[in-house]
């Protein structure tokens, strides 16, 4: 028994293997593109997704192997340190009890502002003295990209607490004084 | 939802109707809640309210490839020995899996809106970001593997298995902003740890996270049953030919 | 873009796609529904949830 349509074509069977076969071309044309985007992230993933970012610490521990490569540097906005003049911010950040003075180029973005944030700023070190709270360093952090770091912590306007809240013991047995309150 | 087979012509029965209107009322609700009556975050402020969509759309959408793995397992076990050839379970994950792709879809677009506001860009390649649209086209190619013309079974088992590999991917996603350092904060709701969001905004999070529970669900069931008549009429218009075909072949004899 | 502008945008993209999701299920429903042939255009009307995608 033929179960083939029969219709005005006029060789159905060739005519069904076509519709069929132009029907697999595209489900199969889909598929690769699926694949190769799938490669392409998972391609960013490995390039950019293990190491983030660097924490202040690690960044100036690492210094002599950093120097002149671009890569991102995480760490708290110190409040009292953020000075802004003709589109230049200068801040220093901090993690691990290590300080480091920043130059960034860029607008910051709005939650820039809160203080404490952490900020996650793409640039490279650049040789330099630096005056920071901890002392002078050789170099300060040249930053032309910042992206806030927001927490998972959620309060709402209606209580009192003003700023971002340091997670407990962050200042704790560092060289360094600064006021943990905004300033 | 074994309902719908004995009741060929509609996708609503009086149990989903009221579904349905229970899902309204549950948005309508969420939307007030998270919109209106929550507070504003005392460091991200309004944006804040992105939250009530954005956590929800991604536990909905991990719970939507949860049927669709369990389903696809039982499909893969079982099928041989349900009179129906193991559909039910085939139709379950299709359903599931298709829903789960709007929520991940709903999630990387109110994602990149919330990080323009807070973070300060749409999108970085971090590890969270990038497994999470990774699994978001994981699982496009699940639904487009599931429409490459096969027979039933054969079409069936590719997709269980295609589903159960595109699962390890979940738990990675979930766990990525613990295992590797990311621009992304940590989980807001994880299971034994004290949420760190205040009451109105907790209970706001969980209540929006009940009524998109409800909506997707909503549509699980539709769209199973939206599959199950599509296979009807495939098979009606099989039984429609074989008939023709055998009149036609009597007349000539 | 602002935070209300982007809350604003982040819940109205959001309803749109799943109302849109709805809807299409019930009209390929209604759509399949037809070509099987069961039922009238009537049944399949007050059969099928012509109300429910606004209910989501």
């Amino acid at each position: 028994m033929d179960l083939s349509p029969r219709n005005e074509v006029e060789n159905p069977g060739e005519f069904r293997r076509k519709v069929h076969r132009n029907r697999r071309w595209a489900v199969l044309a889909a598929t690769v593109v699926l694949i190769a985007a799938a490669g392409f992230i998972t391609a960013q993933g490995l390039r950019n997704a293990t190491l983030f970012f660097r924490n202040v610490d690690e960044a100036v521990e690492q210094r002599p192997e950093l120097v002149d490569r671009r890569f991102r540097i995480q760490g708290r906005v110190i409040p009292s340190t953020v000075r802004s003049e003709s589109g230049v911010t200068t801040f220093q950040i901090t993690h691990g009890c290590v300080v480091a003075f920043v130059q960034h180029t860029a607008d910051p973005p709005e939650l820039f502002t809160s203080p404490w944030i952490p900020v996650v700023l793409e640039g490279q070190w650049v040789s330099s003295q630096a005056q920071t709270v901890a002392g002078v360093d050789t170099h300060h952090f040249q930053s032309d990209r910042m992206l806030v770091k927001h927490t998972n912590e959620y309060a709402s306007v209606n209580e009192q607490r003003v700023s971002e809240k340091l997670p407990k013991g962050f200042l704790n047995d560092c060289a360094f004084e600064v006021s943990a309150s905004e300033s | 939802m074994t309902q719908v087979l004995g009741n060929k012509h509609m996708t609503a029965t009086p149990a989903t109707r009221v579904l349905g209107v229970v899902a309204l009322v549950a948005v309508l609700l969420m939307a007030l809640l998270g919109l209106v009556v929550s507070p504003a975050d005392v460091v991200q402020g309004q944006a804040v309210r992105m939250l009530y969509l954005h956590v929800p759309s991604i536990w909905i959408a991990y719970g939507a490839f949860v049927l669709t793995s369990l389903s696809s397992a039982l499909f893969l076990v079982r099928s041989s020995r349900r009179p129906d050839g193991g559909r039910h379970y085939d139709r379950l994950a299709g359903s599931a899996a298709e829903v789960g792709v709007v929520f991940t879809g709903i999630t990387l677009a109110t994602g990149m809106l919330w990080g323009r506001v807070t973070w300060g860009t749409y999108w970085q390649w971090d590890a969270r970001l990038t497994t999470t649209v990774l699994l978001f086209v994981t699982y496009l190619g699940y639904l487009a593997l599931r429409r490459l013309p096969a027979d039933p079974r054969t079409r069936g088992r590719r997709a269980a298995v295609m589903a159960l590999i595109s699962f390890v991917n979940v738990p990675i996603v979930h766990f990525s902003v613990d295992w590797w350092r990311t621009l992304h904060q940590k989980a807001s709701l994880s299971v034994g740890r004290r949420p760190e969001i205040t009451g109105e905004m907790y209970w706001t999070l969980l209540y929006s996270t009940l009524a998109v529970t409800i909506v997707a669900i909503w549509l699980i069931v539709h769209r199973y049953r939206v599959i199950r008549l599509e296979e009807m009429r495939d098979e009606e218009a099989l039984e429609a030919l074989i008939a023709s075909r055998l009149k036609e072949d009597d007349v000539q004899a | 873009m602002s935070e209300v502008t982007t809350v604003v945008a982040g819940w109205g993209l959001s309803f749109i796609v799943v109302v849109t999701y709805a809807l299409w299920i019930v009209g390929r429903g209604k759509t399949v529904g037809r070509e099987l042939g069961i039922g009238g255009q009537e049944e399949l009307d007050s059969g099928s949830d012509s109300s429910t995608p606004a209910d989501v």
